[in-house]
């Protein structure tokens, strides 16, 4: 098995940097030419059962290549595969491509790339386990518990560079094991088979969820991770309880919290849907609407390690002011959105979207938490959020791991899965009692377009009610 | 590819796939940067008895290859040694020298024409006044081309041509915003095909009205709550059939692989054959064969040749939508349940896992003025705005763009955010009528999200109008 662990800094660099350098090196006079890359080499494991579902190794890099003259601009993405000659001719293949569909392109008033050239690069090595190393690591810690998981990891990296001299790139590796231990299954100890079919209904969606990651991998956190969570799921195998529809006072988790927060990421903080009537927080932005003064959000790049630079050119704030004492504070504003709207840009991509949201803890300690809410609903996750008025904030979600009904600060029983409706505006405003004192990081798990840099931070919340419906 | 060194007691299938699209777009009368792509590469799969393992890689030289099958090679002796599939009957392709062109009846214009297209539509949704705020034209075109291989010899080949064009305003007055689209924010009028999906969809003239509906919906009054009938379209019923029907009979979330992300499922193995999912009207398809639909096929990503198969008849839950290494798994647990060609990856660079094809709801017999002239009080709901249901796909709660009141079997006012919620084990058996073929349209969706790591991909649904009685109904804040 892969006998090396800790591979250069630089890695996915030597194998797929040239293609910036190959495609700025392309531009003739009178053009821009802009290339952005991202690349990474993943392992990917799935669990079910205490035991390796799936697994294998994806390593891909997608090269943007954008074209501007005369004010026009055209783009086209094309994979990379690692060799120079080749990788060099697909980028000119690609740049052939642009020039003939430049002519169909109209003046783009928008289009605003910064002409002040700037360099940087990051790089890091880190140590990531052998496949027998993190297999073995994992199932002898699930031994014999029902546990379903995912890991993913090793090094990623993007990098920017222009004819105009802009050259970045920034490369890491990092893992993240996001796994759950269910209160029933497991194998069943006779067959050594998956032993679900005996597992009691009322257990069957029963789960513990937990996230572990960073940079170097470690065997121990994983081992301390899943004995913490084999541990928790027993509060689980109680009798359940039916939670009726109607409001209640609840604890949220730090990732409860998260999860609320990120749905802010649909529009919330955009200046294009600030402008165009689409974003969730139009009440909170024009003032008619203010949060709790305890609630202050910023988007963190630097804490989050999220890359400083984007395709445009222009540098990224370390920190932005999103919401400040409860008042809407600020907008993340592309390029393109500051040309059409009339507002100063800040360095944002191009789609707007926070990738490193943190809200500010308060002064509830943790350890009193359970006691502070006294009866309520206890929620370590929520699931599925969408928007269900989105002018009011209001978006519905399930619990769905590890939620309990709480009596006189004592978890007594865990809750069904149970729908909620409620306004945002509201939880994070008139119903806020306390933010707890802690901020936890939750690195972002999401993979549909390749493992991604960014995280959210957030501390617990309890709420002097939430409204459940279903 | 003969050249790859097939494992001793094992075998290697890869699978190349190669992608081109081209991605216009208007934003609030702007053409934004004209996008093409191009996408290559191979995923290389290694199995030996009771294991497997993949790997990778958009180099497609023999040298590039070789690496990424030694590196499967890998994963699938540990997958031996710790994974799940001791007793289990690893399938391979089951077909030799299979062609399939891809469906392309009309060729798409040429770009200039294209883009005067949009053009045309965007400027009409702009000429709605000054409370359309935002307004979006689009088209994209995907070309695919699939090539299977078993121990280096090609078994399949396929191609593939898709075409998802889309509009959207949003209407925006004293804090209140409305939008509207052509068949969902999410594209949901997609097809196989040339310049037909693009003439079918509405799109050509279709800017003046989808304006029009963003600016009656400002002004309508709020969706009354209570519980009530409601008549859902195809462009509703698409996510309906998509999220309660579809996700929970997947079998590789019935046996538990999807619990950490996606979910699992409130059907169990024991469950196929006898029980009751919805009403006698209820009868769902799996059917990859319409060449127009959009997640046609003849052969699964597994090599498993694609037919059309009855998932629900009658009501009465007959069979999962599971490939057929989920269904040796199920066999495995003394389960025997027949596969359908649902084993597919989003692209060369994620593994296979069990996927909804078309999922269609077979006709009635309703024409749509009946169905109406029998509704006492209740909502007819169009396009899908909004969707949540929980991990086990049973409570949901899902919201439309337009509503449409209906009193005494007569069609009335519109109302602004209908949204209803119910139970998937219950709702489906609140069935109460099922529209004609007058009333049938092909929709489907590019974004089914699912699997570790993550893959989007397209599934279609057909369906008729759909009539479900005693529905929690609800609007918006007031």
């Amino acid at each position: 098995m892969t006998s090396s662990t800790r591979r250069p800094a630089d890695a996915l660099r030597a194998r797929y940097g040239h293609a910036l350098d190959a495609a700025t090196g392309l531009a003739r006079p009178g053009e821009v030419c802009l290339a952005w890359v991202r690349a990474e080499c993943s392992d990917f494991v799935r669990f079910n059962h205490g035991r390796m579902r799936q697994a294998g190794t994806v390593e891909r890099a997608l090269c943007e290549l954008r074209l501007v003259a005369d004010g026009r601009q055209v783009r086209h993405c094309l994979t990379l595969c690692g060799d120079p000659d080749v990788d060099a001719a697909r980028v000119r293949d690609g740049m052939a491509r642009l020039r003939a569909a430049l002519g169909h392109a109209r003046v783009d008033a928008f289009l605003d790339l910064d002409r002040l050239a700037a360099r940087s690069a990051h790089t890091q090595s880190v140590r990531m386990p052998t496949s027998d190393e993190l297999v073995d690591t994992v199932c002898a810690a699930a031994s014999g518990h029902d546990l379903v998981g995912f890991h993913a990891g090793g090094p990623m990296a993007c990098g920017f560079a222009s004819s105009l001299g802009h050259h970045h790139w920034h490369e890491t590796a990092s893992w993240t094991f996001d796994y759950s231990v269910y209160a029933g299954g497991g194998l069943d100890p006779a067959t050594g088979r998956p032993a679900r079919a005996a597992v009691d209904a009322a257990l069957r969606d029963k789960a513990v969820k937990a996230t572990v990651g960073g940079g170097d991998w470690s065997a121990e956190r994983v081992r301390a991770a899943i004995a913490r969570s084999i541990t928790q799921v027993e509060l689980l195998r109680r009798p359940p309880r039916t939670l009726a529809a109607g409001r209640h006072r609840a604890l949220l988790d730090a990732r409860a919290v998260a999860d609320l927060l990120e749905m802010l990421a649909w529009g919330g903080f955009s200046a294009r849907a600030l402008a165009s009537g689409q974003s969730p927080l139009m009440r909170l932005a024009d003032g008619s609407a203010r949060l709790d003064r305890r609630v202050s959000l910023v988007e963190d790049l630097e804490g989050a390690g999220v890359p400083l630079f984007q395709a445009d050119g222009y540098a990224r704030p370390p920190r932005l002011d999103l919401i400040r004492d409860g008042a809407f504070a600020g907008r993340l504003v592309s390029p393109r959105s500051a040309r059409e709207f009339g507002l100063a840009g800040n360095g944002a991509t191009g789609d707007e979207t926070p990738q490193a949201l943190s809200l500010a803890p308060g002064t509830l300690a943790e350890s009193d938490a359970l006691a502070a809410l006294g009866s309520g609903v206890w929620v370590s996750n929520f699931w599925y959020l969408n928007f269900s008025d989105r002018p009011a904030c209001r978006i519905t979600g399930m619990t769905r791991f590890a939620t309990f009904w709480v009596e006189d600060g004592e978890p007594v029983a865990p809750v069904q899965a149970m729908r909620f409706d409620d306004s945002l505006l509201r939880v994070f405003g008139d119903r806020l009692e306390a933010l707890t004192g802690t901020a936890h990081a939750f690195p972002d798990t999401a993979t549909y377009d390749g493992r991604a840099f960014g995280a959210v931070r957030a501390p617990g919340a309890l709420l002097t009610g939430l409204d459940f419906t279903l | 590819m003969r050249a790859l060194r097939v494992p001793s007691g094992g075998h290697l299938v890869v699978r190349c796939v190669h992608t081109d699209l081209l991605d216009l777009a208007f934003e609030r009368g702007t053409l934004q940067p004209i996008t093409s792509g191009e996408d290559a590469g191979a995923m290389v799969v290694a199995s030996l008895p009771g294991g497997m393992g993949y790997a990778a890689s958009a180099g497609l030289s023999a040298p590039a290859l070789a690496d990424a099958a030694a590196r499967a090679l890998e994963w699938a002796r540990l997958s031996v040694r710790l994974g799940l599939f001791q007793d289990v009957d690893l399938p391979l392709p089951a077909v030799r020298g299979l062609h399939r062109s891809a469906h392309a009846r009309a060729p798409l214009p040429e770009l200039e024409g294209l883009i005067g297209l949009l053009d045309a539509e965007s400027q009409a949704m702009a000429a709605a006044g000054a409370r359309i705020v935002h307004w979006a034209a689009s088209a994209r075109a995907t070309r695919t081309r699939h090539r299977l291989y078993l121990d280096g010899d090609c078994v399949g080949e396929q191609a593939f041509s898709f075409v998802e064009p889309s509009l959207e305003a949003t209407a925006a007055d004293a804090g209140r915003a409305q939008s509207r689209s052509l068949a969902g924010q999410y594209n949901g009028f997609c097809r196989q095909g040339g310049f037909e999906v693009i003439a079918q969809s509405g799109l050509v003239g279709g800017g003046a009205r989808v304006a029009d509906e963003a600016l009656q919906l400002l002004s309508a009054p709020n969706c009354p709550e209570g519980r009530m009938s409601v008549l859902l379209m195809p462009d509703q019923m698409m996510l309906q059939i998509h999220e309660s029907i579809g996700h929970p009979l997947e079998l590789d979330r019935i046996l538990g692989d999807e619990r950490n992300f996606a979910g699992t499922s409130f059907v169990d193995l024991s469950m196929f054959g006898t029980h009751r999912y919805g009403s006698e009207l209820l009868d769902v398809s799996f059917d990859p064969g319409d060449p127009t639909q959009l997640a046609s096929y003849d052969l699964d990503d597994e090599g498993t040749p694609a037919r059309k198969t009855m998932l629900i008849e009658r009501g009465i839950l007959k069979r999962p939508i599971g490939g057929r290494l989920s269904c040796a798994r199920a066999r495995a647990l003394g389960h025997a349940l027949e596969p359908v060609a649902a084993a597919r990856a989003c692209g060369w660079h994620r593994p296979v896992i069990d996927r909804m094809a078309n999922l269609n709801i077979e006709p009635g017999d309703a024409p749509l003025a009946r169905m109406i002239a029998g509704i006492e009080h209740g909502v007819l709901m169009r396009t899908n705005v909004s969707w949540s249901i929980d991990d086990s796909r049973n409570k949901f709660q899902f919201g439309c763009e337009w509503g449409q009141l209906i009193r005494d079997g007569t069609l009335g006012p519109v109302v602004r955010n209908p949204n209803y919620r119910g139970v998937s084990a219950s709702f489906w058996r609140s069935l109460v009528q099922v529209g004609d073929a007058s009333t049938f349209e092909t929709m489907g969706t590019p974004f089914c999200g699912k699997g570790e790591p993550g893959q989007v991909i397209r599934v279609g649904h057909a369906s008729p109008a759909c009539r479900f009685d005693d529905v929690d109904v609800f609007g918006a804040e007031e």
